[in-house]
């Protein structure tokens, strides 16, 4: 005869449970303004780094001048790390942090 | 105009001075590159972690070699083709890479800010022209190189 299984809160697995959605939350890429890099040279950055088209290229250098800064990719943070190398290339003043 | 799209390739219409003073410039940034030194550098190796010191300074331990060398490719490129009537879209990416790292160099070196009104008579107003004239040629290769998208 087999016991009846029995649901028990385990505090051990929730935690890891827990950590590992931390790490799984995505990274975001910010591309902050500076007042050297020209207007239409970070758009293009933008076209050429992600494939973005010209309307949202503008569109997000606009918010960077704007607003001081925008959110302009993510994902791990792999990808998120390779895509600030990319733009410091290219001379842009980008960071990655954990998205909320 | 001192870049033109034609076909898949750019001409070149700069006159002869100012094809020497190009090539004096990125022959200048090189050796600023090279010695590593210049904390004017700084805004060519950004922070990417700007909130995790730690990881930070992983990074830019993993990319500093990368990112000079880099540059150091892209002057090779332009002071090759700085001469040419015409010039590719690979040497073309190369030109707009250099012109915009001499502009963060003497930029952060001026403390140029937004703000700025250019004053002829102002001690600094050689090294203002030259950025202005550095933006004037990286707005060209930029006019040239959405063209060849």
């Amino acid at each position: 005869m087999s016991p009846t299984p029995v649901e028990v809160d385990d505090p051990k697995t929730d935690r890891e449970h827990n950590e590992e959605k931390a790490t799984d939350r995505p990274w975001i890429v910010l591309v902050w303004n500076d007042p050297i890099n020209l207007m239409s040279y970070v758009s293009f950055v933008f076209q050429k780094v992600f494939g973005y088209s010209r309307e949202k290229a503008d569109r997000l250098m606009l918010d960077v001048h704007h607003k001081g800064r925008a959110v302009v990719s993510g994902g791990t943070r792999e990808k998120a790390e390779m895509d600030v190398f990319r733009l410091h290339e290219h001379g842009l003043w980008a960071t990655l942090q954990q998205g909320d | 105009m001192a870049l033109r799209r034609d076909g898949d390739r750019t001409t070149v219409l700069l006159d002869d001075d100012e094809r020497s003073m190009l090539i004096d410039l990125a022959e200048q940034f090189r050796s600023v590159l090279a010695a590593d030194a210049d904390p004017d550098l700084r805004r060519l190796y950004p922070t990417a972690y700007a909130d995790d010191a730690e990881r930070d300074t992983e990074y830019a331990e993993l990319v500093h070699d990368d990112l000079l060398q880099t540059r150091l490719d892209a002057i090779e490129r332009l002071v090759e083709s700085a001469t040419e009537s015409s010039i590719d879209d690979e040497q073309l990416a190369a030109w707009m890479q250099v012109l915009n790292g001499l502009r963060l160099l003497l930029g952060t070196r001026l403390d140029v800010s937004e703000e700025d009104q250019f004053d002829p008579e102002a001690p600094d107003a050689p090294s203002r022209a030259l950025i202005a004239w550095l933006g004037f040629l990286l707005e060209e290769a930029v006019g040239s190189a959405a063209a060849g998208l």
